[in-house]
């Protein structure tokens, strides 16, 4: 586990560690500023974006910052991808993320629940269904935005190799794809991590890196579980890197 | 005037004892006795069958409107006040070398009652005697008329006004300028009257001229006068004026090009016209000027229509740039302008229905990346910033002047053409890349599938998933309530 430590009289869960942290931070900066300019560019024709536009300083500008993020989000990108891949593969980290049978489970538990047939929600591991769903959603979304916006970026040196059609069809993937993601974000994440009754006003664990006992219990309950069985506060947690 | 050829019964005497004093009542007759003279001298000159012969051969009528007469400022006098030589008993046969010479010679009986001092104080007529010092001679008759004389200035002038001026103007004279240049101050009266300023006198035009006044104004050229003639028009087309007083044509003037062409030199002088209508005159106008650029325009699809078909709904010089204030083609402004502009024909389902063209080809424009980014520049206070780049518009792809008609042409050269022109600003830009753009066309199963493939996953999912979402949100809190 997790170490254990006392605060205010709640006892709280160490559950992420800097690098993750420093990761989620990382990517709120660059994802608000991705949409900050993107989104005006796909709604041109609406006065709040042209306001937006001439404070950033004209369309050239914006698309300038839309850019100098993407950079960003490109290395953040393939840092998550390669130290993952490497933790997982070589360093025996816990690979907490990857969907498995269990989540399938989970999820028709849950619709059993919902529907009243059951008085017991999922129990969920480390990470939900939920969870893993939206970062698998958002994982895969972000290559196709990359790969689609490195198109719209370089539209000349790519079709040296593609058809031209690839550049409108790079387009509708981008402007789209971009609105979906943008909209689970808004509407999935932020109620699930914030609206949420059990977690509100905002469930912090992500940016303090601990969570106290009873929400552990009731968001992870099968984690929870798992570190009672193992009753050490000084074992370190291997799905949290230093 | 004309002379009396009948001989009168009346006495002589009786016009001897009135004299000028005709106008007195002296209450002996039972008529005023200078219109029983008149009377005497109508019964010849009344008919209208009578001439009088010159010399020369001209003649005129010796008919006298005596009517019009008694409406005159000298309804008063009798014949003989004027014509003294003529009495009822007397009347001396004269001969003339031409009408000219007879109606100088009788212009001197006017100023008898008229001297010079009197009427010298009015500008027409000291510029008149100067003139008639330098050999010229004054004709009183050329605007006051003979037998219908009114005061020119006073209340009738508007009615005369025109044949007032006319009296000199419709002749062939020359005005000179500083250089020797010369126009002519020949009008031609039905100039004017078939011209929309028919129902206007000359001094609302020429307003520092009257029948009191002629000043001579001095020009250094023919050039130098037609521009200073737009003051005249701006006194009342001052909407126009303030549109020409910013456009490429004004400021070329101000840097001193004075064939710069303004008012006059598009709408005639006399002859004025409005030029609505006539289409093809109008592009005829501005090829006075601008030749190569008509020449190529001629060619084009729209020229082609005007000249072999007379096509009334092609484009026209001035339906791109305007008819007053057209700006120079240089400008980032008319540049910008230019969707505009096409998109007003290109645009309107009346006109394109016609001709089975698109209206969609301006909208596709603006959605993709080339017109967005015009239109957003369009609205930038870039002055913060600095002038944005030239973004492709319309002319960019398909010409200016020359413009060739798309659908029927060779799609090959076309695409060999488009990549020259997107390689002006994408430098690199390879045979695929003009595919980028999907040629004004809409994403469809027969155009672009994928993409349209595309669109229609994402319409689906999206408001597909939201929904979802927002059904998962509602059922979660819902149960979170129900089971606490």
């Amino acid at each position: 586990m997790k170490s254990m430590e006392e605060k205010g009289g709640n006892q709280h869960i160490r559950r992420f560690g800097p690098y993750r942290i420093v990761e989620h931070l990382a990517l709120i900066v660059i994802f608000l500023v991705l949409a900050m300019t993107g989104l005006p560019q796909k709604f041109y024709h609406l006065g709040i974006s042209q306001s937006v536009i001439v404070i950033l300083g004209g369309i050239d500008n914006l698309r300038l910052l839309h850019h100098l993020s993407a950079m960003l989000f490109i290395g953040l990108a393939a840092e998550h991808v390669i130290v993952n891949f490497v933790g997982v593969t070589f360093m025996d980290w816990e690979p907490s993320m990857l969907v498995t049978l269990k989540d399938a489970q989970d999820s028709f538990q849950n619709v059993r629940y919902y529907l009243g047939l059951t008085h017991e929600p999922a129990g969920c591991g480390r990470y939900t269904y939920k969870e893993k769903g939206i970062y698998w959603f958002v994982l895969i979304g972000s290559v196709q935005m990359i790969i689609t916006g490195l198109v719209l970026w370089f539209p000349v040196a790519f079709t040296r190799y593609l058809p031209g059609i690839f550049v409108p069809l790079s387009k509708m993937v981008h402007t789209s794809e971009a609105m979906l993601i943008f909209m689970l974000v808004v509407t999935w994440h932020i109620y699930d991590s914030m609206l949420n009754p059990d977690v509100f006003p905002i469930n912090k664990s992500i940016f303090t890196g601990y969570i106290g006992t009873r929400q552990m219990k009731r968001l992870h309950p099968m984690e929870s579980a798992t570190l009672r069985e193992e009753g050490s506060a000084d074992q370190v947690d291997r799905s949290i890197p230093v | 005037m004309k002379r009396s050829k009948g001989i009168v019964a009346a006495a002589l005497v009786l016009s001897l004892a009135i004299g000028p004093a005709c106008g007195v009542n002296q209450g002996f007759a039972q008529e005023e006795p200078c219109a029983v003279l008149n009377r005497e001298c109508l019964a010849c000159h009344g008919r209208d069958d009578a001439v009088k012969k010159f010399a020369d051969g001209s003649v005129v009528k010796t008919y006298i409107d005596s009517q019009s007469f008694a409406k005159s400022v000298h309804a008063s006098l009798s014949c003989h006040d004027c014509h003294q030589d003529f009495t009822v008993t007397s009347h001396p046969e004269r001969s003339f070398r031409s009408r000219l010479q007879y109606r100088t010679v009788e212009s001197r009986r006017c100023r008898q009652c008229h001297p010079d001092d009197v009427i010298g104080a009015r500008s027409i007529h000291e510029t008149l005697l100067r003139k008639e010092k330098s050999g010229e001679a004054i004709i009183c008759t050329n605007c006051h008329s003979a037998h219908m004389m009114s005061r020119v200035g006073a209340g009738s002038a508007a009615k005369s006004e025109t044949k007032h001026c006319l009296a000199c103007h419709s002749r062939e004279k020359v005005k000179k300028f500083v250089n020797g240049e010369t126009v002519s101050t020949f009008v031609t009266p039905g100039d004017i009257l078939n011209s929309p300023h028919k129902d206007i006198g000359c001094t609302d035009c020429h307003s520092d001229f009257s029948s009191a006044r002629h000043p001579d104004n001095r020009y250094g050229s023919e050039r130098e006068y037609r521009h200073s003639s737009a003051g005249m028009c701006r006194r009342c087309h001052y909407d126009k004026y303030a549109m020409v007083a910013e456009n490429i044509h004004n400021a070329m003037l101000s840097a001193g090009r004075l064939d710069a062409p303004t008012c006059v030199d598009c709408h005639g002088t006399h002859s004025i016209s409005s030029l609505g209508n006539d289409r093809l005159s109008i592009v005829r106008k501005c090829a006075a000027c601008h030749k190569e650029v008509y020449s190529a325009y001629s060619r084009s699809v729209h020229g082609g229509a005007l000249f072999n078909g007379n096509n009334r709904d092609v484009a026209i010089c001035t339906d791109c740039h305007t008819s007053h204030n057209m700006q120079a083609i240089s400008s980032i402004d008319f540049h910008d302008d230019i969707p505009d502009r096409c998109s007003n024909c290109h645009s309107n389902p009346v006109i394109m229905g016609k001709y089975g063209l698109s209206t969609d080809v301006v909208k596709t424009y603006l959605s993709d990346f080339h017109g967005m980014t015009l239109s957003l520049y369009r609205k930038e206070t870039w002055k913060h910033y600095g002038p944005p780049p030239a973004m492709a518009v319309c002319t960019d792809c398909h010409g200016t002047h020359d413009i060739a008609r798309v659908s029927g042409s060779d799609i090959g050269q076309m695409k060999i053409k488009l990549m020259k022109r997107c390689a002006s600003c994408h430098p690199g830009a390879s045979e695929n890349f003009p595919d980028a753009w999907l040629s004004h066309y809409r994403p469809s199963f027969g155009v672009a599938p994928m993409v349209f493939i595309t669109e229609q996953f994402y319409r689906i999912m999206l408001p597909l998933t939201i929904t979802g979402i927002l059904f998962l949100v509602l059922l979660d809190i819902w149960r979170y309530f129900r089971s606490r």
